[in-house]
């Protein structure tokens, strides 16, 4: 997998039902749009209608959060065929999916859940992540999830386990840096020595998300603005990783789409910052792999 | 390793699922190691490993309740909330989400609610809940070139006995106990829902232009649809029609069924009438 093989396509948001109209009728400027994958698998109507119309005038990524990629079960063959016939169809820039378990014995929990962080389990994440991208014929790329819990026998640090996994598996990374906070606070460990261990020429991707603060935890929410903590997270990443693609997560009490493309612009802004300081201190503008200055 | 990870994650699952919370599930648990749960997941100061593992168990059902709330926003409604909460922990208990989709957890909720308790408090809801469901599979089922008025009528009145007809796979006909389409209509348009009566009757769930709609149909119209599962020959479906109608009013009845049926968008193209529209004059 070479970052290059993957497009820079700027600043997006996930695409989410109360913004389909507008989205269709107005065009409005976006860079490009993330979906998540399952809600399109099916059989026709509205929703396959909304994809196509949108897919013909932007961009789009294909995000999926049911892949279960590091669950005990056998991979699911009708999942992955119903992902490659979307992609077939509606040609996303990439697939991205997340570093977790979602359910066992063939159960599903509709939740992303954390793994314990040993050598084996890079193993067994690994293999299956080659089996997916033989199956796709492309690299897809996975994300950090938020967790509230890790195992006694961990033996790796959580970038340390990303790190090795995409390694192995020779797969891109979509780095969710609300997660990299939530997780951090959650865990208590450095969100800064996360981002600085992670290999440059793995993210293709951020998300940039907000969270609720429960006082004994931070919950992904993804309900609120993003915080101050994460968009200086952010400037830090995008410091270290240069021209990587970001997009904005809303879920619940999503607000009018204006506020979406507000939140999109401010990433954009960040960026075209970094890029202009390390410009003008070296004279390159593309990729940006210098120590954080924050 | 695979072996141990299954049991790590099984037992997780367990936990995270268990009706009344993830201590009881830990109480009903045999052979955990010793230590407990703290000697597979790490606490602290802030929250214990059962603390951490009851943060999921929330998760989990508060996400699939809101999933079960919107799809099923009438039989939530009609239920009132500590109804519908209590019907939902007992439905994921029987029918845990098995599907890559959430969109498909709901799915066997009429069939829970038959059986269910609530049922004998308020007996139209299994089949109001059936008229949720077909709403939500018609919305989503696959698309086909439908049938047009003007595509029929320029067809020779002496060949419509042999065109072949068949309905569209986005629709769907109930057969029900009770009028829940009207309930279902009431809290739609947020209006005031009553008691439906004790009537069978039969439902005509559909999708046009992106649209469901949903209608009561009378038994013939819903013999002769339930036949177009597959394709019929049009004189076929006529003469089912005209079974139940005198003779006196059969043909206007079929030909005004027939152009409602058009107008809905009910009736797929056959793939001969696809194929004589292929080579167009213009082009
Ligand atoms: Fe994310």
């Amino acid at each position: 997998m070479r970052r290059s093989d993957f497009p820079f396509l700027g600043f997006g948001v996930g695409l989410r039902r109360p913004h389909y109209a507008h989205v269709l009728e107005n065009r409005p400027p976006m860079d490009w749009f993330e979906v998540i994958s399952e809600n399109f698998m099916v059989a026709g109507g509205r929703p396959l209608e909304i994809l196509a119309a949108v897919r013909d005038r932007y961009p789009i990524v294909m995000h999926g959060v049911s892949l279960s990629i590091g669950s005990a079960d056998p991979l699911n063959r009708r999942y992955l065929s119903e992902l490659r016939a979307m992609a077939k169809r509606f040609e996303p820039a990439w697939i991205s999916d997340h570093l977790c378990w979602t359910g066992v014995g063939g159960r599903n929990l509709h939740d992303l859940l954390p793994l314990p962080y040993t050598e084996e389990v890079v193993r067994h994440v690994s293999r299956r992540i080659r089996v997916v991208q033989d199956f796709l014929e492309r690299p897809i790329l996975i994300e950090n999830v938020s967790s509230y819990m890790t195992f006694r026998e961990s033996r790796l640090a959580e970038w340390e386990f990303l790190r090795a996994v995409a390694e192995e598996a020779d797969c891109g990374i979509l780095l969710d840096i609300n997660n990299v906070f939530v997780s951090a606070f959650n865990h208590r460990f450095s969100a800064e020595e996360y981002i600085d261990a992670i290999p440059v020429e793995r993210v293709v991707q951020y998300h940039l998300a907000g969270h609720t603060d429960c006082g004994t935890h931070l919950l992904d929410t993804h309900d609120h603005p993003v915080c101050e903590e994460v968009w200086a997270l952010y400037a830090r990443a995008v410091r270290r990783f240069g021209a990587v693609s970001a997009l904005i997560e809303w879920d619940d009490n999503i607000p009018e789409f204006s506020v979406l493309v507000q939140t999109a612009e401010r990433a954009r802004q960040i960026y075209r910052g970094a890029i202009g300081a390390k410009a003008a201190g070296d004279g390159s503008s593309s990729e940006i792999h210098s120590e954080p200055a924050l | 390793m695979v072996p141990h990870l299954k049991s790590i994650q099984s037992l997780l699952y367990r936990l995270i699922t268990a009706p009344s919370g993830v201590g009881e599930g830990l109480a009903a648990e045999r052979g955990l190691p010793a230590g407990g749960l703290e000697s597979v997941i790490r606490g602290d100061d802030r929250l214990s490993a059962q603390d951490r593992v009851d943060i999921y168990a929330n998760m989990y059902f508060y996400r699939l309740l809101e999933v079960m709330k919107e799809d099923y926003s009438a039989t939530a409604e009609v239920l009132g909330e500590v109804n519908f909460h209590n019907l939902i922990t007992g439905y994921l208990l029987e029918y845990p989400p098995t599907e890559p989709s959430v969109m498909w957890a709901g799915r066997h909720l009429a069939d829970f609610l038959r059986d269910h308790p609530l049922s004998e408090e308020f007996p139209f809801v299994a089949d109001l809940a059936t008229l949720e469901r077909a709403t939500i599979d018609v919305f989503c089922a696959a698309d086909a070139p439908v049938l047009e008025a003007a595509e029929m009528n320029s067809i020779p009145a002496r060949r419509w006995a042999a065109v072949r007809m068949r309905r569209v796979p986005a629709s769907a006909i109930l057969q029900v106990q009770w009028k829940v389409a009207d309930v279902l209509r009431a809290v739609e348009e947020k209006r005031r829902w009553t008691q439906p009566s004790r009537v069978s009757n039969r439902i005509l769930v559909w999708r046009r232009h992106s649209r469901v709609s949903y209608r009561e149909i009378g038994s013939g119209e819903a013999e002769a649809l339930t036949a177009l599962d597959r394709s019929r020959a049009f004189a076929e479906v006529c003469e089912m029609l005209a079974r139940d109608l005198p003779d006196n009013t059969a043909a206007g009845e079929i030909s005004r069924l027939l152009a409602q049926w058009l107008a809905d968008g009910l009736i797929m193209r056959s793939s001969a009438m696809r194929r004589r529209a292929l080579p167009h004059p213009a082009s």
